[in-house]
């Protein structure tokens, strides 16, 4: 497993590089895919360079549908210090959170879709769930502008700019309700709205763009795909089970 | 509005019941006319694969799941509240589509207890008149487990059900529920694999004395074909069976085994996309004269006529549709008169984690009822004198798949997120498991559905309010039943037990719980009391039929689907039988 993991940050250090130095290189997805998968084949095997053409799950696709500069910035470190680089994962970029997020709060995730959204607008119990006349893409932004104004108020900088064991103390905060800004509850903005979207960039498939090269299911040893698992029931009760260790998504199998 | 030429039968929602209802008419040659609000999934990505295996869109967005943009509840937990509308419900997950919730359900198919269709008479003869809490309504049903054994005998069949019979004809029978009804024989198929959390709640519940079983499983075990000719496949235990479409056809669900072989059926036509807005109520004959409904291909209201109607929409929509075409006496709290809306009940569940270093539970090898139970501690199957409530729960250990984003199990103070948190899930993704406490949920005079003031669906018309929330009873059972369960989980020799939190209230929308909710339309043998007749037929519309767990007058520590599908099997003889003379059945 750490083999594999020491793989993805190098290709991950590459694509930043590439991506760092690149305003003259347009990076296709496709053809990041291709540098990518090509270096590591270089590495390892020759003998798998036809598949190295198919555009790979790994990379998350670079840019940003839905966030400006300043938000992509923000959402950034906030994935990043939710899920910093170790021993498990790269960081949340390079596992593509960011990416995630932005595609979720820029379709019909962000829009609403399938929530009840007529008025009147009344302040109800937790319990009965958000009662926002804002659609979850407009929350995610009005919160983290919130945010960012308590993060100033607080260290004299906006969130992606204090140090990673202050940021992750804001948070800590935030999420324990103690900047509540007096427009809106950034505590339920960060428990009911950012949480549960963090969890699912980390662990949804990878075709939505967080996940990046099914690290997270790695990491937990979740098998993905095809889990046809009649025979590996009773074959592999009470013991590890061989396809968690290299798991396969959707993008497999399409 | 243009009228329809008439149909016999007409029946609204195209889930469950409507399809077991429509296979016994259809097979006497009655007329009958599905009218479905949503449209067919099958061979659409949520039925095929690899779409099939997606979390975030089946799951976590409830692509199965009613709109709810176009139709959600108002909650308040106290009559001097002001309710609000659930704006995304996550407590309970109603269906859309042809098959209904059906397709997305677990399996999980219980025959109830033998004493629940009279459990109001069985706590007066066994504890005294005074058991029962005077705001606590429970009633009998007027129809009792004998009535309805041969239809779960002929549902389990159709259903191919796996499991292991724990009392044929009063004979106990070892490895079996020891307080289940008595069975004709066995189940039609062997119970499901065991998973590695069941081999250690199984050496566990022994060790305690209890008697552990497998839950009776509408996963089937291997490939079947039932009296219909019609045929499931093996279970793969792919860990995506509650919310998911079965897309290997082992899951027993409406849209595999009824829906394709009604559609070769004469006199049987389905029209998807219909959404009903009322019945049409002739109050003086005290008759319906057939249903209203917008065509969603062309957004125009039609009137169709009928001979008789079955509404089989869900507790929710039945309940909805009586009230807004003004049929029956809405109840009223206060005045404890009325019936349509009371008794609403739903399930009140615990449940707790425990991890275990050194066991590979492999928690994505699951299926949707891949779980071992006990039944000691549920409903009157032990003796509550001096406990201070009634009813019970089942306690078990499910493995449903542990789909990632939704269900990975860490210890006690384990950090949210950072490299803390990772390492967690490292750790004990695949070495923890669940137990779970399903428990009864008893009427309460002010738990009960009505029509919300203020706040409208999508066509205009008021949504149903939810006058609920989790009163004493519930509280205290639950505080007895998860203590239970936390003896379990202690003797089952778990590096970590996590909390074992009861019951809490007020009654929580963003938590999914389960989709069984039941009452608002409730089955009685007296008219002041319920809504339906013991036969299922309305007091106030001599043709008009009402089935589903809204009949229900409490709920039991157990999934809804087995009673109520023998009642709508029922229901099909007896409106075959009412067609050709219509009369009080
Ligand atoms: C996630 C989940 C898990 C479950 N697991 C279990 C389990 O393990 N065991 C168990 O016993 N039960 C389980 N259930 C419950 C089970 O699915 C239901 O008991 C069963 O489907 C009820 O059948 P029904 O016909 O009453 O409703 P459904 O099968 O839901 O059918 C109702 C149909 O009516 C349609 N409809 C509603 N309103 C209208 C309208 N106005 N016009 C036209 N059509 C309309 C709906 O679209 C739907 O298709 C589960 C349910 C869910 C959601």
């Amino acid at each position: 497993m750490s083999e594999e993991d020491h793989d993805v940050e190098k290709r991950r250090g590459f694509l930043r590089q590439l991506v760092g130095a690149g305003s003259a290189l347009p990076l296709a997805p496709g053809l990041a895919g291709t540098v990518i998968a090509d270096m590591a084949v270089a590495v390892a095997e020759p003998a798998a360079a036809e598949t190295a053409v198919q555009p790979q799950a790994a990379s998350p696709v670079a840019g940003y549908i839905c966030f400006g500069p300043e938000e992509a910035a923000f959402v950034e470190a906030l994935v990043n210090i939710m899920c910093p680089a170790d021993e498990f994962t790269p960081n949340g970029v390079d596992c593509g959170l960011a990416t995630f997020i932005d595609r979720q709060l820029g379709g019909d995730f962000g829009r609403g879709a399938k929530r009840y959204s007529r008025g009147p607008w009344l302040a109800g119990k937790p319990q009965h769930g958000l009662q926002l006349p804002l659609t979850p893409e407009q929350h995610f932004k009005a919160g983290l502008a919130a945010a960012n104004k308590a993060s100033v108020a607080k260290y004299g900088k906006g969130f992606d700019e204090i140090a990673p064991a202050d940021a992750n103390q804001f948070l800590t905060d935030v999420a324990a309700g103690k900047f509540e800004d007096p427009r809106l509850s950034l505590a339920l903005w960060f428990n009911e709205l950012v949480y549960p979207l963090f969890t699912q960039a980390c662990f949804a498939d990878p075709i939505y763009g967080g996940n990046a090269d099914k690290v997270f299911w790695k990491m937990i040893g979740y098998p993905g795909l095809p889990a046809t698992n009649a025979v590996n029931m009773i074959q592999y009760r009470g013991k590890p089970v061989p396809q968690a260790k290299d798991p396969k998504s959707i993008v497999d199998f399409s | 509005m243009q009228k329809l030429p008439k149909k016999t039968v007409v029946i609204v929602g195209g889930g469950l019941t409507a399809g077991l209802a429509a296979r016994q008419l259809t097979a006497k040659n009655v007329e009958v006319l599905v009218l479905e609000r949503g449209g067919s999934h099958a061979g659409s990505a949520a039925a095929t694969l690899p779409g099939q295996r997606d979390e975030l869109r089946w799951d976590s967005h409830q692509g199965l799941v009613q709109d709810w943009s176009i139709e959600t509840y108002t909650l308040r937990h106290n009559g001097n509240e002001t309710a609000l509308p659930a704006r995304w419900m996550e407590a309970f997950l109603p269906g859309e589509g042809l098959g209904g919730a059906g397709n997305h359900w677990n399996g999980h198919t219980w025959r109830w207890s033998e004493y629940d269709p009279q459990i109001r008479t069985r706590y007066e003869t066994r504890y005294g008149k005074q058991a029962i809490p005077k705001d606590v309504s429970l009633q009998d049903w007027g129809t009792t487990y004998a009535e309805l054994r041969p239809y779960h005998e002929l549902f389990e069949k159709l259903f191919g059900l796996s499991g292991k019979a724990g009392n044929i004809n009063g004979v106990i029978q070892p490895g079996g529920n020891p307080f289940e009804a008595p069975r004709d024989g066995d189940y039609p198929q062997k119970p499901l694999e065991i998973t590695e959390s069941g081999l250690v709640f199984k050496a566990t519940a022994e060790k305690l004395g209890y008697k552990p079983f497998p839950t009776p499983a509408a996963n089937s075990f291997g490939a079947y074909v039932n009296p219909d000719g019609q045929k499931l496949a093996a279970c793969q235990y792919c860990g995506h069976c509650e919310r998911f479409i079965c897309e290997a056809n082992a899951k027993a669900t409406p849209q595999v085994l009824l829906y394709p072989m009604l559609a070769e059926r004469k006199g049987f036509e389905v029209r998807l996309r219909c959404h009903v807005l009322g019945l049409i109520y002739d109050e003086g004959g005290k008759r319906v004269t057939g249903v209203r409904y917008v065509d969603l291909l062309n957004g125009q209201e039609y009137e169709q006529p009928a001979d008789v109607v079955i509404l089989g929409a869900f507790t929710m929509m039945n309940t909805k549709l009586l009230l807004t075409s003004r049929i029956g006496k809405p109840y009223d709290p206060l005045t404890q008169t009325g019936v349509v809306g009371k008794n609403f009940c739903y399930q009140a569940s615990s449940n707790m984690s425990l991890f275990m270093k050194d066991r590979w539970f492999n928690p994505f090898m699951g299926a949707g009822s891949a779980q071992l139970c006990i039944d000691e501690f549920n409903n009157d199957n032990f003796d509550h004198a001096g406990l201070g409530f009634l009813g019970g729960a089942s306690i078990s250990a499910a493995v449903y798949g542990s789909r990632p984003i939704k269900t990975r199990r860490l210890p006690p103070g384990t950090p949210r997120w950072g490299t803390e948190w990772k390492r967690a899930n490292a750790e004990w993704y695949a070495h923890s498991m669940g137990l779970n406490a399903a428990g009864s949920c008893y009427p309460h005079r002010d738990n009960y559905l009505d029509l919300d003031p203020t706040y409208t669906d999508a066509y205009g018309q008021p949504l149903v309010r939810m006058n609920f929330d989790w009163r004493g009873n519930e509280l205290a059972m639950s505080k007895f039943v998860t203590e239970k369960m936390n003896g379990i989980a202690k003797a089952a020799g778990a590096d970590i037990v996590g909390p074992a939190n009861p019951l809490k209230a007020p009654f929580d929308i963003r938590v999914y719980n389960t989709t069984h909710i039941t009452g608002g339309t409730v089955m009685g043998a007296d008219p002041a009391t319920s809504v339906v007749s013991p036969r299922l037929q309305h007091w106030d519309a001599q043709n008009l039929f009402v089935v589903g767990a809204s009949v229900f007058a409490h709920n039991a520590g157990y999934n809804p689907t087995g009673p109520l599908a023998a009642m709508a099997l029922r229901l099909g003889d007896d409106v075959a039988s009412y067609v050709d003379r219509p009369r009080d059945l």
